[in-house]
Parts: C-alpha cells; sequence; structure tokens
C-alpha cells in the first residue's frame, strides 16, 4: 500500500536528488509521518544516500518520524505567544492529556506539537488545529477543543 | 603545468600549489599549524577550528579558520600572534571540556598551552570533528555514518538508528577518531579541571622553546600530518 501511493509521489520526480524536501514533504502530508519504507524507497528512487534522507527528515520539525495521531495541535511558543500565555496552554494540554509536547495520546487520536513561532504573532497565543489557526487561545478553550475532537471520535465508534 | 602561488605565513616566503588551503601550504613547508578535524585525504570541513590564523587583508586582520582558507597570491598569514594564541588556547579548552577522556585532544590543548581547563566537564566522548563521518561519505562512500539532529542534540549516528548494515566495515571512522587514542596515565576527572603531570614537562618544553612541536604522538593511530613533516 505503501509503495502504490509513493509511486504516484515520486511520478516525474525519480533520480532528481534536489527534489529530496519535495517528495518529503508530500509524504509526510500523505501518511501524517515519514515511514521507515518511504526513506528506504525515496533513497533508492531518488538517488540519494539513506544516510542523507534520515539526516534532512530529522532536521526540519516539519517531517516527524513516528505516527501522529489523528487530531494534531500545534502549540506555538514563540515569543509573543509566550508572553501571552502559552506555557499556561501548554501545561493545561500536559495536564489533560498526560503527554509531553511532541508526544501522542495512546490511543493514537491526539498529537501535541511546539514550534517556536507560526508568524502570526498579533493573534496570540495561537494554536494551529489539524491546519486551522485559532487566535486568542486560552486553556479553556483548549481544553474544549480537545475534549471535542476525542468527544467525536468516541461518538463514531459508538455508532459502529 | 602546476600553477604556484607565494605567501607569506609568519614573515616566512612559501611557495604553495595554487587551490591549496593555507595549513596545506604551512605543512609542506614545516610550518605547524594546530589541527584536529584536518584530514589530508579528504574535504577540509573546519569544525575543530583549532586551525584558526590572522589573514592580513587591506591592513586589517581577520581571523579564519586556514584549512579551509585558499592560498592566494601575496597573502600575509599570522598563525602564532598574542590573539591567535589566546583564541587558541580557549577553544582548546572547550575541547577538552567536552571531552576529557581522549589522549589526543589532551595533546593538543596541551600543545596550544591549556593548563587549567576553566569549564564544567561534559564528558562527551565525541567533539563533533566529522572525521568518521567525512571518511565514511568521501572515501569510502559507504554513507554509513552522518550528523543527526541540530543545536546541542547534534550527533554522530546510523541511519534510522540501527541501519548497520550499509557499514562497509573498513573500520576507519575508530582509526581517524581522536577518541581512539586511550587517555594518558593520569586522566582528568570533572571538577579537577588540570591536566595530567606527564604534560606538565611538555609545557616547560613549551615555555622554553615557543612555537615547537611538543611530538604530541597524534601519529599513532590518529593519523596527524604532523608526523609526515616533523
Amino acid at each position: 500500500m505503501i509503495m502504490t501511493a509513493l509511486n504516484s509521489i515520486l511520478k516525474g520526480r525519480r533520480s532528481q536528488p534536489h527534489l529530496l524536501i519535495e517528495v518529503l514533504q508530500d509524504a509526510q502530508d500523505l501518511y501524517g509521518y515519514i515511514p521507515e519504507e518511504a526513506m528506504n524507497a525515496v533513497s533508492r528512487e531518488l538517488g540519494v544516500p539513506l544516510m542523507k534522507v534520515y539526516r534532512v527528515a530529522c532536521f526540519y520539525k516539519a517531517f516527524s518520524l513516528k505516527p501522529r495521531g489523528k487530531y494534531v495541535f500545534t502549540v506555538c511558543t514563540g515569543t509573543a505567544c509566550h508572553v501571552r500565555g502559552a506555557n499556561l496552554l501548554l501545561d493545561q494540554v500536559k495536564g489533560q492529556l498526560n503527554i509531553e509536547p511532541g508526544e501522542t495520546t495512546e490511543d493514537g487520536l491526539v498529537t501535541i506539537e511546539n514550534v517556536n513561532c507560526v508568524g502570526a504573532c498579533a493573534l496570540g497565543p495561537v494554536v494551529i488545529q489539524d491546519g486551522a489557526y485559532c487566535h486568542h487561545m486560552t486553556p479553556g478553550k483548549l481544553r474544549k477543543a480537545i475534549d471535542k475532537s476525542r468527544g467525536k471520535k468516541k461518538k463514531e465508534r459508538a455508532h459502529a | 603545468m602546476q600553477q604556484y602561488v607565494t605567501l607569506k605565513i609568519d614573515n616566512a616566503r612559501v611557495k604553495a600549489v595554487k587551490g591549496a588551503s593555507v595549513l596545506d601550504a604551512a605543512m609542506a613547508s614545516g610550518l605547524c599549524i594546530p589541527h584536529l578535524c584536518y584530514v589530508p585525504v579528504l574535504k577540509a570541513s573546519g569544525a575543530c577550528r583549532l586551525c584558526i590564523v590572522e589573514v592580513v587583508d587591506n591592513g586589517r586582520t581577520k581571523i579564519t579558520a586556514s584549512c579551509t582558507l585558499n592560498a592566494e597570491d601575496g597573502m600575509v598569514i599570522y598563525s602564532n600572534t598574542e590573539r591567535i594564541r589566546k583564541l587558541r588556547k580557549n577553544i582548546a579548552e572547550l575541547l577538552v571540556a567536552q571531552a576529557p577522556n581522549s589522549r589526543a585532544v589532551q595533546d593538543i590543548a596541551v600543545r596550544c598551552g591549556v593548563k587549567e581547563v576553566r569549564y564544567p566537564f561534559r564528558n562527551d566522548n565525541c567533539i563533533q570533528c566529522g572525521r568518521c563521518v567525512s571518511y565514511c561519505t568521501e572515501y569510502s562512500k559507504a554513507n554509513s555514518l552522518g550528523f543527526v539532529g541540530r543545536g546541542k542534540n547534534r550527533h554522530v549516528e546510523y541511519p534510522l538508528g540501527f541501519r548497520r548494515d550499509l557499514c562497509k566495515k573498513c573500520g576507519f571512522c575508530t582509526e581517524y577518531c581522536p577518541m581512539s587514542v586511550t587517555p594518558c596515565g593520569g586522566p582528568m576527572k570533572a571538577g579537577e579541571g588540570r591536566l595530567c603531570g606527564n604534560c606538565d614537562s611538555q609545557i616547560a618544553a613549551m615555555e622554553h622553546f615557543s612555537g615547537i612541536c611538543v611530538r604530541c604522538e597524534l601519529g599513532k593511530g590518529f593519523k596527524c600530518v604532523r608526523q609526515t613533516y616533523v
């Protein structure tokens, strides 16, 4: 399954080492993380040593080597957001889900990440929920958002 | 036909092949600039910063690593000024603090005039000189080692953390590693911040004849360029 999806990503990009980051970004979008098989395949098809693929994947925060949850909450901890209480948001998350930033809950539903700035300082503190920017976040609002995403999944399970 | 350039290193006129680095030129003519990460067969990376020199440019001096500096005609280089010695000593001290259990690093530090280390010891056993990585990628073409992570988490690792099967088992990563030279009799301990007794005599020699090579025994296993010229 991994190979068929990868083939569409790699189409027209084979043997072009300079497209490495582009291909990895597409793989990240496709799987939500970069699986080992994908890294091996990218290394083989682009003609880039596996070491280099691994190094690039480790270097950028946009790439994740571990499977991520269904819902990804990215908390901005840049200067402006920090001043406006981003650390309170992180504390809220730690207390509610019992995980550290960068980890995924045991049921594989929610991943919490922290980044250093998302470039929306006037809206701070900012939390990105699955690609949507949520401005002026408070611990209460964040708790509700997380509860909602987890609860929704539970309901879906109950119906099934 | 090979083209040559003439430059001045420590007031001595030195002839060098065009395209060679300043460090190459200095070593070839017997002038010893301390260095650690530089290996002749590999591309210079300028990782250890021990080989810093002063370059006079338009009456101003600029400090830069000599292993990555191309020798040009009419260059004026000083490798042993007060300023350079002070900076180099500090760099050597930081290297010892990072990895105190290596004979090679200790010896280099002694060569740079370090008597006491003012920094807390980290006992990391890696100074990230990149010798193993560049040998693996450039010379043995195995690409099985590389730097992973960034900032203070940067370290040498196999791809995916376990892919040792890419390794060709040439063993040169350990041979070129400055950590592979076992520490001398009095290993330095964290907190003590003092070089061992054996090195004291070498420091004494350094004070009497400044600028001499203290025969840091780097050639044994560590492959110092100096051994070929001394």
